[in-house]
């Protein structure tokens, strides 16, 4: 058989660099504003939602290769940083490939680039929304450490093209800059104030939160919050909130509190018993979850869907006349932060 | 479609569907335990505690969350969500006001007694806390360090106990 291709000596392909920062062929660019016309003709500005197709297995035929960087654009991730449902698992993304777990400068430059960009997004918005600070401050200490260690791989000198490293140190100098200066102004001129509801109402506010190094950080700022965190009642939601009946039934039996009524007045220490043994839940920081279409093998963002070869009558067709019923397939599956960057070829 | 007149504290009259005014567990019990009757079209509810700026946006997030499911969980509910980002895009939307005007909602929430504002605003404000040291905290909400030294030390090392391995 002979290998039919173009010749090597063709001229190649003719990359446009985009707004970015990133280079793209021009015959991708052509082709997705053609189709983006088209679709303005049919519904005036509906784009599909934000999903991106991968390869799970490669064979022989297909080799598998999945770019982050394609991913990461494809799932606007750049958006979803705005996206309150969605920040805590984007965070938890770059947490995982700015710390040594996987790490960033295996990347190939342009996903090194769009994360660095990402993180920079982070930055922006935890300085506007002033919440979510102590991510950010996770972060910027990661990038510290990410950055003195790169700087030492090599004879005392980075890995790598010189130029991109020093793109990185200016936008990883941007971001610490950013991240220092966030400073919360207190306003006076605002009325009501917090201090001026009522405890039933501080105590519900109380009552939402998780962590306890929050409920800690409330108590040292003020009296109020101090003395409705000592109530057990806080601690006691926290247990249960965290830790199933199973598990606190063992810890009431170590301590010698089960079925006592000393049990009522120590749920503090109770909790923090249990978080040293079990840890603490972490599947519930996520409100949203990157799910994966088994259809399609398309991840996507559930509350958005995407576009699915299942909807389409002739595969239904097809399942049937495979004996299956289309409603008793798992149609997708959830994939949690580490699960994500394990699709690709990091 | 069944209307009912309210009246905000500063007088002015908001005439709302009955439906909606019974997102209000405040307003339903009023009704039920006054037996305010339904034909009678002049009869007016006085909300003191509310003013018209306030009541208009709590009708108005009454209005959109009108057919949503009740909650059968009671109060006590033990096990209940502490998530406190799942708050939904219209409603995050509907809170972007200032901190006046968040802490006025809340207050007209747990007078009126309607526990999905009142829930979607506390997570609000906890979301406010999250994440931030107590000096941070303090600035946020513009709160006087009223701690002494010494209850101030007492707190640090109630903490550190926490934290111990």
């Amino acid at each position: 058989m002979p290998f039919i291709s173009k010749d090597w000596r063709a001229e190649g392909d003719q990359w446009i660099k985009t707004d970015d920062g990133n280079w793209e062929r021009m015959k991708v660019i052509e082709c997705e504003s053609k189709n983006h016309n088209s679709s303005n003709d049919e519904s005036s500005s509906s784009s599909p939602p934000p999903h991106c197709q991968i390869i799970l297995r490669s064979t022989r035929e297909i080799a598998g290769f999945n770019g982050l960087d394609v991913a990461v654009k494809r799932l606007d991730f750049k958006s979803s940083v705005k996206n309150q449902r969605r920040f805590q698992y984007i965070c938890a993304l770059l947490k995982l490939l700015v710390s040594g777990e996987v790490i960033l400068t295996s990347l190939s430059g342009g996903a090194q680039r769009i994360l660095l960009q990402m993180i920079e997004e982070v930055a922006l918005h935890v300085n506007n929304s002033k919440q979510h600070i102590n991510t950010l401050r996770d972060l910027v200490g990661q990038l510290r450490h990410l950055v003195e260690q790169e700087n030492q791989k090599c004879w005392g000198k980075p890995l790598g093209s010189q130029n991109l490293w020093f793109g990185h140190l200016e936008t990883i100098e941007r971001i610490q800059n950013i991240a220092s200066q966030i400073e919360i102004e207190p306003n006076a001129a605002i009325n009501p104030q917090l201090t001026e509801l009522p405890e039933e109402c501080i105590r519900k506010i109380i009552l939402q939160m998780s962590d306890h190094k929050d409920l800690e950080s409330a108590a040292s700022a003020w009296s109020l919050m101090a003395y409705i965190i000592q109530e057990q009642r806080i601690w006691r939601e926290l247990s249960n909130f965290h830790f199933n009946q199973q598990q606190i039934d063992s810890i009431l039996e170590k301590m010698s509190l089960l079925d006592t009524l000393d049990r009522h007045r120590n749920w503090q220490t109770i909790y923090h018993t249990l978080r040293k043994k079990y840890g603490l839940r972490d599947d519930f920081q996520y409100t949203e979850v990157l799910a994966l279409c088994r259809f399609c093998r398309c991840l996507f963002w559930p509350m958005t869907g995407h576009p699915c070869i299942s909807e389409s009558p002739e595969f239904k067709e097809k399942l049937e006349k495979a004996g299956l019923s289309f409603e008793s397939i798992e149609k997708t599956q959830l994939v949690p932060p580490h699960q994500f960057l394990k699709y690709f070829s990091l | 479609m069944q209307t009912i007149k309210l009246q905000s504290s500063d007088n002015e009259i908001f005439e709302c569907d009955l439906a909606v005014a019974k997102c209000s567990a405040t307003i339903r019990t009023m009704l039920e335990d006054l037996g305010i009757d339904e034909n009678s079209e002049d009869e007016v509810v006085p909300l003191p505690n509310v003013n018209s700026a306030i009541l208009r946006k709590v009708i108005q997030f009454c209005t959109y969350h009108k057919d949503d499911p009740v909650p059968s969980s009671t109060d006590d509910d033990e096990n209940k969500e502490k998530r406190t980002d799942d708050i939904t895009s219209w409603d995050a939307d509907f809170l972007k006001v200032d901190q006046g005007t968040l802490f006025e909602l809340i207050l007209a929430a747990n007078y009126l007694d309607i526990r999905s504002l009142l829930d979607v605003t506390c997570k609000t404000v906890a979301n406010m806390i999250k994440g931030k040291t107590p000096d941070e905290i303090r600035k946020t909400f513009n709160i006087k360090n009223d701690f002494t030294p010494a209850e101030e030390e007492q707190v640090r090392k109630e903490n550190t106990w926490c934290e111990e391995k």
